[in-house]
């Protein structure tokens, strides 16, 4: 009862310490989890385990993971070069539509190139509709103050409206029987596999990028003034930082990464060009970003296993009949749990005996 | 008025933050129905015997007394409850909400609001102060002037009996100025207490009861305003017969001209005119406010000159920044160390890449490595600490990351210093170090040191320049034997006797 509680601010937050928070509050999602499970009626324990074993359990599994972290790692990404600006980029989702768009007019017009020319062609549609969608928010954002995090978001719906009109309209595949999809693209403008698996070459790209992006924001100098700029604007106008130029820049790369995203589902996981092709991933490439803390290397990592979360709530979902919607709410939880976390990284509470 | 109108008192607060001590064992009486100015300088203590009395911060010693019983504030709602409140000089307002609304935050009275009886509320009690401002306008809409008056409103909605205004005019038209002296003589009429914290001697002598004198954390001075006999009386008290530090100041010979500034006018400034020597000091003195910082944007490339000429080491302003290797010779050590010189989030490596990042590229490429080695040896010989150079800077005192940017922006070896307020809030001896620093480096640099201190303007300048409103109102070699008051009045905007020229030069 004459307890009292101080917070204050922490000198030295560690490492260590930042860890075992992140342990903690991933920990605490999934005892909600089991709680949500427990509340529908379904065996909680078993159903972590199905769902751990849907998502790394396997070979497959594992596949699947790393086929679906793809997109989400590009997209991811993308947004987080945009986020260490402090530019809130949340329309990854649109700018993935963009590139899938891009892509797909390339590989539906120009079937018959040979590969080693359609695929780079392809990309550089993907990234030059990816990056014009994401420079647009920067442009009006720059010229009319306005604020990105609504642009963006609202430039998805669009993205998402102008894709569904092209598969129900122009570019509809005429023997669909009125299915809303394009024609199935040549074998030539198809990602190709890597060995007898599933996995395909995309994943190299991303490992490749990464390592790049990662490099590009730790050692270069435009690297520095995106993260001094996100750090202070003023102190960046105080040292002659071009703000304008950088927010020019991160808004194309992350737009055009995002795009490359789009690109890949498109070609490699589709073959053609279709709604289903909206899964959501420019919104969990959010919460990834945040939860790797906009690191590259972490935000790996993290995709992997929000991945692995989608394939293996698709398990949950044949097995116990669980709705998919299910994998959303354990985004959600995930997201919440990890934010929320972050405050005791940040600051200590002590309690106090009352005088 | 009754001898017993005493609604607070004051006894023997003391404040430190770390070494520095803000306020020292203050007594201080507030009585209804009179205005009582506190008057000093920048970083005299002011605001920190303010935020005592207004619950912001605990007192490490001494007490409050309300109605002669001791209180204990441990926040500004408590104060609030006791009827004292501040109309702080960042005004809280909620800008798309209506004045009435704003006012009625505040009151948190019930659940269900009335806009009708909140709109006639604001009404009636602006006309009772005649602060006169309408209800339903948006405080977006507003001038500053309004959006005080509705600061005021929400004291008095809370019935405040004691109402403090931090440097109330710094941010109103002399029009409005004189409107808020209105409504302060009226509430002053009704029996409320007002304390008055300027540093404007003017507005001080027309509006106070009672002044009290505030000079480094100590109250010097306490004087009934209708005695007081001149303005100049009021400003020597306030900058006060400093004992010059003890300054080496070795005699510099007088080279190029690095700085000339040639009748430059827009945003405040009125035909400024000086220049600068490499190995000089010219120190421009004035209280704040008074266009310094205008004229400190436009030198430092911040915002482009109005009207008039800029030249920076024999260069136009407009080709001197053009290029990014001949404005890499100036440095800016301004102000607010804490907001725009440095990334507090960031470690000392990243800050002192900050403006020295351009001397660190091959290429694309950043060289971390040469960064570190380099950062390191500043922390060295400057004396930083803590001398991690990895911790985040917002760890470091201010007289440290004072250093620090300093450090930085010497290593550039520049050929123009532009130093704004460089000593303001740090103790003696950061002070003193930063002092020498400055004195060093005007053997290859010409200085614009921008001060309020005139002690500190007097133990480095090699000539001084007094700025008020705008205008250089006077110029003075520093070896020149004009006594303080004269410079001090000169601060306070009191043109010297007809006849006396502003620019003296016999010696």
């Amino acid at each position: 009862m004459g307890m009292r509680f101080k917070i204050s601010r922490r000198q030295n937050p560690r490492r260590l310490h930042s860890g075992l928070v992140l342990l903690a509050a991933v920990g605490l999602s999934l005892v909600i989890c089991a709680l949500l499970l427990e509340q529908q009626g379904k065996p909680s324990l078993r159903g972590l385990m199905l769902l751990f074993q849907g998502a790394f359990g396997s070979g497959w599994a594992l596949q699947d993971s790393l086929i679906k972290a793809v997109p989400i790692f590009l997209c991811s990404l993308g947004v987080a070069i945009a986020f260490r600006l402090q530019i809130w980029n949340i329309g990854a989702e649109g700018q993935y539509a963009l590139g899938a768009l891009g892509a797909s007019w390339v590989a539906l017009h120009f079937p018959d190139l040979p590969w080693f020319v359609l695929q780079p062609a392809m990309l550089v549609a993907a990234t030059v509709c990816g990056g014009l969608w994401g420079l647009l928010p920067a442009v009006l954002k720059l010229r009319m103050r306005a604020n990105e995090i609504i642009i963006t978001l609202m430039l998805n719906y669009i993205a998402i409206f102008l894709l569904d009109y092209l598969v129900y309209g122009p570019w509809k595949d005429p023997s669909s029987f009125g299915f809303p999809m394009t024609r199935m693209f040549s074998q030539n403008a198809v990602v190709a596999k890597i060995g007898a698996g599933d996995l395909h070459w995309g994943i190299l790209l991303c490992l490749v990028i990464g390592m790049l992006v990662w490099i590009f924001l730790g050692f270069t100098r435009l690297g520095y003034e995106i993260r001094a700029c996100g750090e202070n604007v003023q102190a960046a106008r105080y040292a002659r930082m071009p703000y304008a130029a950088l927010v020019l820049l991160v808004m194309a790369a992350s737009g055009a990464l995002a795009g490359w995203a789009g690109f890949l589902e498109a070609s490699a996981s589709l073959n053609r060009l279709e709604p289903s092709i909206m899964a959501g991933y420019g919104y969990t490439a959010i919460v990834v970003a945040w939860l790797a803390r906009l690191n590259p290397l972490f935000i790996g990592l993290a995709a992997f296993l929000l991945a692995g979360l989608r394939v293996g709530v698709e398990q949950l979902q044949l097995e116990l009949q669980i709705p998919a919607s299910f994998g959303q709410i354990m985004e959600g939880l995930i997201l919440m749990t990890v934010l929320g976390g972050s405050f005791f990284v940040t600051y200590q509470i002590r309690l106090l005996k009352k005088e | 008025m009754s001898p017993d109108s005493e609604i607070i008192r004051l006894q023997g607060i003391s404040k430190s933050f770390g070494p520095i001590h803000a306020n020292r064992h203050i007594d201080l009486r507030i009585h209804a129905g009179r205005i009582k100015a506190i008057l000093g300088e920048n970083g005299a203590g002011k605001s920190t015997l303010m935020a005592i009395l207004s619950g912001l911060l605990q007192p490490d010693r001494g007490r409050i007394y309300v109605a002669g019983r001791p209180v204990r504030f441990s926040s500004t709602r408590q104060a609030l409850n006791m009827g004292v409140g501040m109309v702080y000089q960042h005004f809280k307002l909620v800008d798309a909400m209506s004045v009435a609304e704003n006012l009625f935050l505040s009151a948190r009275q019930g659940v269900w609001l009335s806009p009708g009886k909140m709109v006639a509320a604001t009404h009636r009690l602006a006309a009772r102060y005649k602060l006169e401002v309408d209800p339903t306008a948006r405080v977006a809409d507003l001038s500053m002037g309004e959006r005080q008056r509705i600061e005021i409103l929400k004291l008095l909605k809370l019935q405040s009996r004691v109402l403090i205004f931090d440097e109330p005019t710094a941010v109103l038209t002399p029009l409005e100025s004189q409107q808020l002296f209105k409504a302060l003589k009226e509430m002053r009429r009704q029996g409320k207490a007002i304390v008055f914290i300027s540093h404007k001697l003017d507005e001080v002598m027309e509006i106070a009861d009672e002044i009290a004198i505030l000079r480094r954390g100590r109250i010097v001075g306490r004087l009934d305003a209708a005695a007081v006999a001149s303005k100049a009386e009021l400003a020597r008290l306030m900058v006060g017969r400093e004992i010059l530090l003890n300054v080496e100041k070795t005699p510099c010979e007088s080279k190029q001209i690095v700085l000339k500034v040639e009748r430059l006018s827009g945003g405040g400034l009125g035909d400024v005119s000086l220049q600068i020597r490499q190995g000089e000091i010219l120190a421009l003195v004035g209280v704040a406010g008074n266009g310094q910082k205008v004229l400190a944007e436009t030198l430092c490339g911040l915002r482009p000159p109005a009207a008039g000429h800029v030249r920076i080491l024999g260069a136009s302003w407009k080709r001197f920044y053009a290029n990014p290797a001949s404005s890499d010779t100036l440095s800016y050590i301004p102000e607010d160390r804490q907001r725009l010189a440095t990334c507090l989030g960031l470690n000392m490596v990243d800050n002192f890449l900050l403006t020295t990042r351009l001397r660190f590229c091959r290429g694309i490429w950043l060289k971390r490595e040469q960064a570190q080695t380099s950062t390191r040896h500043l922390v060295k010989t400057f004396g930083i600490q803590p001398d991690n150079i990895a911790l985040p800077v917002v760890q470091l005192s201010g007289g440290n990351l004072q250093k620090l940017v300093l450090a930085r922006e010497f290593y550039r070896r520049p050929r123009l210093i532009i130093a704004e307020q460089p000593t303001q809030g740090l103790d003696i001896s950061a002070t003193e170090e930063i002092w020498d620093l400055l004195l060093k480096a005007r053997e290859r640099a010409g200085i614009l040191l921008i001060t309020s201190d005139l002690g500190e303007a007097l133990s480095l300048a090699d000539h001084l320049a007094v700025m008020f409103s705008g205008r250089i109102v006077g110029a003075f070699a520093a070896d020149d034997a004009q006594n303080i008051a004269s410079i001090g009045a000169l601060m306070a905007g009191i043109q010297p006797a007809a006849g006396e020229n502003s620019v003296r030069r016999e010696s």
